[in-house]
């Protein structure tokens, strides 16, 4: 894919960092943020580009990353037995052991830092667009400021990589017409950086390429003289006195750099059609492996933040409350190819080094304990049995906290990396090295050349990147 | 007690910083606010500003710090500074109270002394002495001459004459366009707009906004945004799916339709009947909550800025940085609206203290904190509307006046605690609001009547920004609320929604207006907040995402082509008069000859939807008609 040369990326660069300045500007002596602190220098990036791989719903980390005993369906089963329902299998780094279902994946393990303690909150009764919220942002809802999300800090703190990429781009979740909709929209958002920030959201990976095209039914040629008349009719303005007014300005410049995008060579780069029928096959197990093709496309296009996610439904894809078995092993047939596809194609374009790719979800699963031991929250299986005695009990249905699995590629982690330990009986608690919320987000915006203490002043007051500055990045997972 | 002077401890950087952060270079020039300030702050600042100044040393402003000598420009070798942080006598090294700084913080002091000691414009460590009085005053209002009638305008004439600004008026078409985007959320239709300008009379404009007021169904329908976003109603969001929320819209409606005196409405709001308690249950998310986000705190928080311009978020958790106000007074005014005896908690750690119900100013009278729940609730109700408290009109005035201005008195308008550019002006709305029973619709008369608000919008540069002290020189443009741009798109195309999303009982069959359907992405991404926090200011400016959704996205372009057909249909074989229809109700204006000429090209010799809506899009993407000037 062509990027655009040096030069005029600079140029384009600094445009665009003037509309943005203007509206920070604007904000002067109003209530929107300034920046307070950076926090002293930040360490040097080990990424330009952070893609997010969500597994949305709560993925079970003893059917993925972390396998424990594999106990098979069998009529009468007690439940009470049950903590795998796959067998582990081998991967390309000669003790780590990962699920059945995930081949794929096994063959890159080499590239990748596999995190099986990170630890997330019991927040009681879950509510599971909550435990995500406090994953994007950092923070635990309800929130007296808006709370942005990680990208959109991204967004706001390192600007675009590319000027005619948005920094923020969101693959694969719908956020209106489904359950919880308006609970996915409170941490979709830059909150109160600002909608400059927002995300870039694509629902449909397949539809990308039309989220950059002209409307549809619109010739280029017509919005091309669409664009050319509405420049006209500025000039000719007979209000052409306001030309100074910033507001003005600024409006007029951001009209300008959607047009910029929208007849930009890297429009391309968001048009699944353009690649290889060979290799979109590879990619394409849905959704989501679509999702991850795109994300490529738009890593090398100059993307700073992606995130492709299974998507988020109540009781849908990874959310098991039932018949949990039988929708793990579906969900992984979708995620294990695209993702191993999408290491090795960054890695082939030379891109891997300073990509960091995460994989991680808002909580694991158990099949008998809710949260954790002594956890007040209600069990909301909707498969309780004692013993198993149809296919639909199978699988982990309980919403677990005390560990969870997070996988790194690239960006500058260890290659062929575990770390932390989780019981091999159930509770399968973080036994050590455990790594919870505030240093998980810590670690990769320290990656990205943010200091975890950088915050924004709003309403006099600090906010920062990572809960109260309090998160520490872990240096172990550094190469 | 806490009085609500603008508490101390923590330093407020209220400058204006407008870089972006950038990951700096050494070889950079370094950046004052973002390297150098919180090395300043944490190091050096409580010793040495705000009245502290031990060796007669003030880090107050750059001034101050070079007529100290502690610093030689340019020379950082030659700094006494630089010799102070480095020295190894530790009776002499700085700073005194905490651990020497790192060998980066002292290469920053040094870059930023050899290039030249760069400082933000503006900026001073000095916090000023402004404390916001709680009572209600009465300024002297300068007497009606020929020139001046209106009590905005004669007390502002000796401001403007001391800061040398002289107003100009507007046009009436101008004029039309603002009263009726500020007043009722439309511009005026073509007929509307004729029949205003020919008007003779010489009071045509003060008549004007009164026939705006008078009709209340446009009133209440677009005033509805201000306060959907200041109560943070909505019709969908958080919280409504697990039962943790309810909306007021109801009352909230009928309460603006009928203009309820302000007094009350607030007593309604603060003592409430089930239509609008809404606003005091405050929203909650299922599972376990932090303790300074549970129902009675948020009900503190929103009580106090709501009404109060207070910033009782940091209090709720912590005897607050930014302000005077105690963990104690957040809890107390929770502890009002607790069902159950609470216990202070601070930082999410229970004290074993429980709080006291009590309102932040005991000087208003008594509240009983052993009195029953809804009989506290009234107490605190009358407690906030108490003649006596001026600090409770002054809010809302001022909230008023930058809907309308642009820009508040006070700035930023949650925060009361500001000084407001013109006292006088600013003592005088809060008196006059009360003298008139509490009647919004009369200040917002008032205000829409003055020549002040009657005059041209100041041109806004960035000087103009980077200046530190505010001087009003006219009202500021501001950009249409996503409501507006739609209400005037629907009504100018024909292409309003069938169906609202809030429940108004009775409505009849007037064209639905945007404040009454649910958020949509694209409204969203036109600046309509979440409302799960209160927002009370909208983003000033358009961003590339929000232009990029204009352009190109599908919703926008589908209720263009819409538009087209409509106008189309209705000005049949007659593109100019169309053209014209659009320019009118848009702009307030006829098309320009030349405007002409390039619309009819646009929409060709045989009109088709997509011509139209094309014109349509350049017509609306027009600053001049997505601002308000």
């Amino acid at each position: 894919m062509n990027v655009l040369p040096e030069i005029s990326k600079e140029i384009d660069r600094r445009r665009f960092m003037q509309a943005l300045s203007a509206s920070a500007m604007a904000a002067a002596g109003s209530a929107a943020p300034s920046l307070l602190r950076a926090d002293g220098p930040a360490l040097p990036p080990t990424a330009d580009t952070c893609i997010l791989l969500w597994m949305a719903g709560g993925m079970a980390a003893p059917e993925t990353f972390d396998p424990k005993k594999y106990v098979p369906f069998d009529i009468g089963v007690p439940a009470e037995s049950i903590i795998s329902t796959f067998p582990a299998i081998d991967t390309a780094v000669d003790p780590i052991k990962i699920c059945a279902g995930l081949e794929n994946i096994a063959q890159v393990m080499d590239r990748a830092t596999l995190i099986r303690s990170h630890r997330v909150a019991d927040l009681g009764h879950i509510l599971h667009s909550r435990h995500q919220y406090h994953w994007h942002t950092g923070y635990v809802p309800p929130v007296t400021v808006a709370a942005p999300h990680l990208g959109a800090w991204m967004a706001r703190l390192l600007g675009p990589r590319n000027p005619v990429i948005p920094p923020f781009i969101n693959i694969g979740q719908r956020l209106e017409g489904i359950g919880e909709s308006e609970e996915l929209k409170a941490f979709t958002t830059a909150g109160f950086l600002g909608s400059e920030y927002g995300p870039f959201n694509i629902p449909y990976p397949q539809d990308a390429g039309r989220s950059v095209r002209p409307p549809q039914g619109m010739t280029p040629s017509r919005f091309e003289r669409r664009n050319k008349i509405y420049r006209e009719m500025i000039q000719k303005s007979p209000v052409g006195e306001f030309t100074s007014e910033f507001h003005q300005e600024s409006m007029l410049r951001s009209m300008e750099n959607a047009y910029r995008l929208l007849s930009s060579p890297e429009r391309e780069a968001f048009d699944l059609e353009k690649e290889p029928r060979e290799i979109y096959d590879r990619y394409n197990t849905g959704r989501f492996g679509r999702g991850c093709l795109l994300a490529r496309r738009l890593t090398e296009a100059g993307a700073r933040f992606i995130e492709v996610t299974t998507e988020y439904e109540p009781f849908l894809h990874w959310d098991t409350h039932e018949n949990g078995h039988t929708t793990a092993k579906e969900m992984k047939a979708q995620i294990d190819r695209p993702i191993a596809q999408l290491i090795l194609d960054l890695e082939q374009r030379g891109l891997l080094d300073r990509t960091l790719v995460v994989l991680a979800s808002e909580f694991s699963r158990d099949m008998m304990i809710e949260g954790v031991p002594g956890s007040t929250a209600k069990d909301q299986s909707r498969a309780k049995s004692d013993t198993m005695q149809e296919m639909k009990q199978y699988g982990l249905h309980r919403h677990f906290t005390g560990s969870c699995s997070v996988l790194m590629f690239g960006g500058g982690m260890k290659q062929g990396f575990l770390y932390g330990e989780t019981a091999e009986e159930r509770p399968c608690l973080a036994t050590k090295n455990p790594v919870n919320i505030d240093d998980m987000l810590a670690t990769i915006y320290t990656a990205m050349g943010i200091s975890p203490g950088a915050a924004m002043q709003i309403e006099k007051r600090p906010f920062y990147v990572t809960k109260d500055a309090k998160g520490k990045a872990v240096q172990e997972l550094f190469a | 007690m806490a009085s609500p002077t603008t508490g101390r401890i923590f330093l407020v950087f209220c400058l204006q910083v407008f870089a972006i952060c950038r990951p700096t270079l050494a070889a950079e020039p370094i950046d004052f606010a973002h390297e150098v300030l919180p090395l300043l702050t944490t190091a050096c600042a409580k010793c040495h500003s705000n009245g502290n100044y031990k060796g007669s040393f003030s880090i107050d402003t750059r001034e101050s710090l070079l007529e100290s000598g502690m610093v030689a420009v340019g020379k950082s070798d030659e700094s006494e500074l630089i010799e102070r942080l480095t020295t190894d006598d530790s009776e002499l090294r700085m700073p005194a109270e905490s651990d020497s700084l790192t060998a980066e913080q002292i290469a920053i002091f040094r870059n930023w002394i050899d290039q030249g000691v760069p400082w933000e414009e503006g900026f001073s460590f000095k916090q000023s002495s402004y404390e916001a009085p709680l009572a209600p005053r009465r300024p002297e209002v300068p007497p009606v001459n020929e020139k001046y009638s209106n009590p905005i305008d004669r007390i502002l004439q000796p401001y403007l004459q001391s800061h040398e600004v002289s107003l100009e008026g507007i046009s009436d078409a101008m004029f039309a366009r603002r009263a009726w985007l500020d007043l009722i959320g439309l511009t005026p239709t073509p007929a509307e707009l004729e029949k205003f300008l020919k008007g003779a009379r010489s009071d045509r404009r003060a008549r004007l906004v009164q026939k705006l007021l008078e009709r209340k169904q446009d009133y209440a329908e677009h005033w509805l945004t201000f306060w959907n976003d200041l109560l943070r109603n909505d019709y969908s969001g958080v919280g409504f799916i697990t039962g943790g929320r309810k909306q007021i819209t109801g009352w909230l409606y009928q309460s603006i339709y009928d203009n309820k005196p302000f007094d009350q409405f607030a007593r309604e709001l603060v003592s409430p009947s089930p239509e609008s308690e809404g606003f005091i249950n405050g929203i909650q998310w299922r599972g376990q909550v932090n303790a300074s986000q549970v129902r009675e705190i948020q009900f503190s928080q929103n009580l106090s800025q709501v009404f109060l311009g207070i910033n009782m978020k940091c209090a709720s958790c912590h005897d607050s940085f930014i302000n005077s106000w105690k963990l104690k007074d957040a809890y107390g005014l929770a502890a009002v609206v607790a069902n159950e005896p609470l216990e202070l908690h601070r930082c999410d750690k229970p004290t074993g203290e429980m709080a006291v119900a009590s309102f932040l100013y005991p000087e208003l009278g008594e509240l009983d904190a052993t009195a029953p729940r809804e009989q506290r609730l009234e107490q605190l109700a009358h407690l906030l509307t108490h003649k006596g408290n001026g600090r409770f009109t002054r809010t809302i005035v001022n909230r008023i006046w930058h809907r309308l201005m642009g820009r508040g008195l006070v700035q930023p308008v949650d925060d009361m605690d500001v000084r407001p550019w013109s006292n006088d002006l600013l003592d005088f709305l809060a008196v006059n609001l009360v003298d008139n029973q509490y009647d919004l619709k009369h200040t917002i008369e008032l205000i829409a009547t003055s020549k002040a608000y009657q005059s041209h919008c100041e041109i806004v540069s960035e000087e103009l920004l980077n200046t530190k002290e505010y001087v009003f020189r006219g009202p500021r443009a501001r950009r249409m609320t996503a409501e507006q741009l739609f209400d005037t798109i629907w009504e100018i195309t024909d292409t309003a929604p069938a169906k609202a999303a809030a429940v108004i009982k009775n409505r009849g069959d007037q064209p639905v207006r945007a404040a009454l359907m649910n958020s949509s992405l694209l409204m969203r991404s036109l600046g309509r907040p979440n409302r799960e926090q209160i927002v009370t200011t909208r983003p000033a400016m358009l961003s590339t995402l929000q232009s990029l959704d204009l352009s190109n996205g599908d919703e926008f372009h589908d209720l263009l082509i819409r538009g087209g057909e409509k106008l189309l249909k209705q000005w049949n074989g007659e593109p100019e008069l169309m053209v014209n229809h659009v320019f009118q109700s848009a702009l307030a204006r006829l098309p320009t000859p030349d405007e002409l000429a390039t619309s009819l090209a646009v929409l060709g010799d045989a009109p088709a939807a997509e011509s139209a809506a094309d014109l349509l899009w350049i017509v609306f993407m027009l600053p001049e008609f997505q601002m308000i000037r």
